[in-house]
């Protein structure tokens, strides 16, 4: 059984306007979404901007209110405030976030930051819980007199090293972070990454991990979920979705990651305007006339894509024909 | 699940015995040295900080020496006594009464109005916008419009009926009836700063960590917005000085018999007093100058002190 299920999740914000200030109507932040999330794995979702990637993730955690759809853990619906109080949920589930500076508040030191969660979950007396922070900061590379610090004396990496021992302080299941490493340099990018990574190994933890970075994700993540608009276009394993594209929007997300080859610079653009070419002629086919994208279809157990109608009946057929399971 | 973080380190108990130690003897100076360093880096500050401490002190100490309903007695051989005599220090007005002990007990009357008023508006004023601007929604609708109401309502005419309808009040119902109306400048600006405050992801850290909203107003907002609520109170403060005085000197603020720095001054109502017996009105305009002045330098080392950019003091920590 998965840890986390996400099923047809809806985050609409209400467009409000005219005479009675009625609701004119809905920007569709996030419009029927599903997908699970299996025990200490790390799951990858990826998009452009505003594509709805980061409300995603504040609807499951419950920062934000869901419009429709359900967030199931424990086999109970996350989406309910009471839900998530009787379950403890903010003790199993936690966030990292992109902007390390402003996710840590400028007053406090790091010890009452660090400490925070421990205060509202586990209740340790005073000696302990200075121990704990201690030992969080030392598991993430900081040293001791950090403790009596305020966020605005360390670097960025350094303060969302900071950020992720708050987030691991309550042994929680599973932690999703909000592009964590997207506002660090490249050096320490990769630092914080591998403290992500060997901070999985050793408690477990599962990762909802939220990135534009398609490099990045191809480091972390075993299964990626590719949004746009709202919408997952296209979900598979790390092979499905970078060795097998299928969705024309996912295809040109991969163009566009920069090659470092300078050799083949030429050749590269060019397979990079194809991709472009092929990507204007086709987006009428593969989006409905409402500019979202289709449901989907599974193409191979582990793949599935938001393939426009005619595409999806044949290969409904063909995997009729072949006997596969759908 | 606890012995996890245990097992990935070698911190222990030891250590953190060791690092109390070293930590208490490098600590960073606490926010009363920090603001001490301040007033000894603003010198007109420092000395508008002693004076008006000793000048509180003094006025609320001598007051306990004064006999006021005696001090208060018409005796008509003072009448408008010339300043700088043995029994008059600063002269006598027309009922005969020592503008000095009448300066002296007014200034205690007014000052503690002035800080009832500013503790009670202030207070009241920071919870509304902090509430207000936290829960936004329809708890932020409904709280505006309350706001809304209270600033269409002619403040001072309408504290002047109230004073009129009431037949007996004394200084505490008095700083109370002024309460209800001074409090909304505060709760604006305490609230606009709370709608950006509680966006920001500290406050949704906070939510993420379990913390509840009571907690994160007060524990995690209130103290990013300290440095503005205690300029706004320092200014307050000045300006409530004045908000007694001025409905004294119209002749509505404390009832008669009670001397206040705005009756003092009200003595100017009268054309004669201005040109020729210039003492009956004169050190009141002069100690309120002074006081709101010293307010405000010390309101400026208060907001430089709240504000690390600022300092100017030589312990920059």
């Amino acid at each position: 059984m998965s840890l986390i299920e996400i099923n047809g999740l809806k985050v609409h914000y209400p467009i409000r306007g005219g005479f009675w200030n009625r609701v004119v109507d809905n920007v569709k932040a996030v419009d029927g979404v599903t997908f699970d999330i299996e025990a200490g794995e790390t799951y990858g979702l990826v998009g452009e901007s505003g594509s709805g990637k980061s409300t995603t993730a504040k609807a499951i955690i419950g920062l934000e209110k869901a419009t429709a759809g359900t967030v199931m853990y424990k086999g109970k619906d996350v989406t309910k405030g009471e839900n998530r109080r009787k379950l403890d949920y903010n003790r199993d589930v936690q966030m990292i976030f992109q902007d390390s500076l402003s996710s840590l508040n400028p007053r406090k030191r790091i010890e009452d930051v660090i400490a925070e969660p421990l205060r509202n979950f586990e209740h340790l007396d005073k000696e302990e819980e200075k121990l704990r922070v201690l030992q969080l900061l030392d598991i993430v590379g900081l040293d001791a007199d950090a403790l009596y610090k305020y966020p605005h004396q360390f670097s960025g990496g350094q303060r969302q090293r900071i950020g992720v021992a708050r987030a691991v302080a309550t042994h929680p299941k599973l932690i999703i972070a909000d592009e964590p490493v997207s506002a660090l340099d490249l050096s320490v990018q990769a630092q914080v990454l591998n403290f992500m990574k060997k901070i999985q190994r050793q408690f477990g933890i599962s990762y909802l991990f939220i990135s534009h970075d398609l490099g990045v994700v191809r480091h972390m993540c075993k299964n990626i979920a590719i949004m746009t608009r709202g919408r997952i276009v296209e979900v598979g394993t790390r092979d499905d979705i970078y060795n097998n594209p299928m969705h024309i929007y996912t295809k040109r997300l991969l163009a566009a990651i920069p090659e470092t080859n300078v050799n083949h610079r030429e050749a590269h653009r060019k397979h990079r305007l194809e991709i472009e070419k092929i990507y204007q002629e086709q987006q009428k086919t593969y989006y409905d006339q409402d500019r979202m994208a289709f449901p989907l279809v599974k193409v191979s157990p582990t793949h599935s894509v938001a393939l426009p109608p005619e595409l999806a009946k044949k290969f409904e057929q063909q995997s009729e024909n072949k006997g596969v399971n759908v | 699940m606890k012995r996890d973080i245990e097992d990935a380190t070698t911190i222990s108990k030891a250590d953190l015995a060791k690092l109390t130690k070293e930590a208490n003897e490098e600590a960073t100076p606490s926010r009363l040295k920090i603001m001490w360093g301040e007033f000894k880096a603003d010198k007109p500050a420092l000395v508008s900080l002693f004076l008006l401490v000793f000048f509180i002190l003094f006025v609320i100490i001598a007051s306990e020496f004064i006999d006021v309903p005696k001090m208060m007695e018409t005796n008509i051989m003072g009448y408008y006594n010339k300043p700088f005599t043995p029994d008059y220090w600063l002269g006598a007005d027309a009922g005969g009464r020592s503008i000095v002990k009448e300066l002296i007990v007014g200034s205690r009357n007014s000052i503690s109005i002035a800080i009832g008023l500013t503790i009670i508006s202030s207070t009241f004023g920071i919870c509304w916008g902090l509430i207000s601007g936290y829960y936004g929604g329809l708890v932020d609708l409904a709280m505006q419009r309350v706001y809304d109401f209270m600033m269409i309502i002619p403040m001072l005419m309408t504290i002047i009926v109230i004073v009129t309808i009431i037949p007996h009040y004394n200084a505490i119902t008095l700083t109370l009836i002024l309460s209800i109306f001074y409090w909304m400048g505060t709760s604006r600006l305490i609230r606009s700063r709370t709608l950006a405050e509680s966006q920001k992801d500290y406050v949704a850290a906070s939510k993420t960590s379990g913390t509840s909203n009571f907690k994160i107003i007060f524990r995690e907002i209130m103290p990013n917005i300290s440095s503005l609520i205690i300029v706004d109170t320092t200014l307050s403060f000045a300006e409530n000085i004045g908000v007694e005085t001025g409905l004294s000197f119209l002749g509505f603020g404390l009832p008669m018999g009670t001397p206040s720095l705005g009756t003092l001054i009200a003595n100017a109502n009268d054309p004669e007093n201005i040109t020729q017996y210039w003492w009956t009105w004169l050190p009141a305009a002069i100690e309120i100058i002074i006081l709101c002045l010293s307010i405000s330098y010390i309101g400026q080392v208060m907001r430089r002190t709240t504000n690390a950019a600022q300092r100017r003091g030589q312990d920059q920590k």
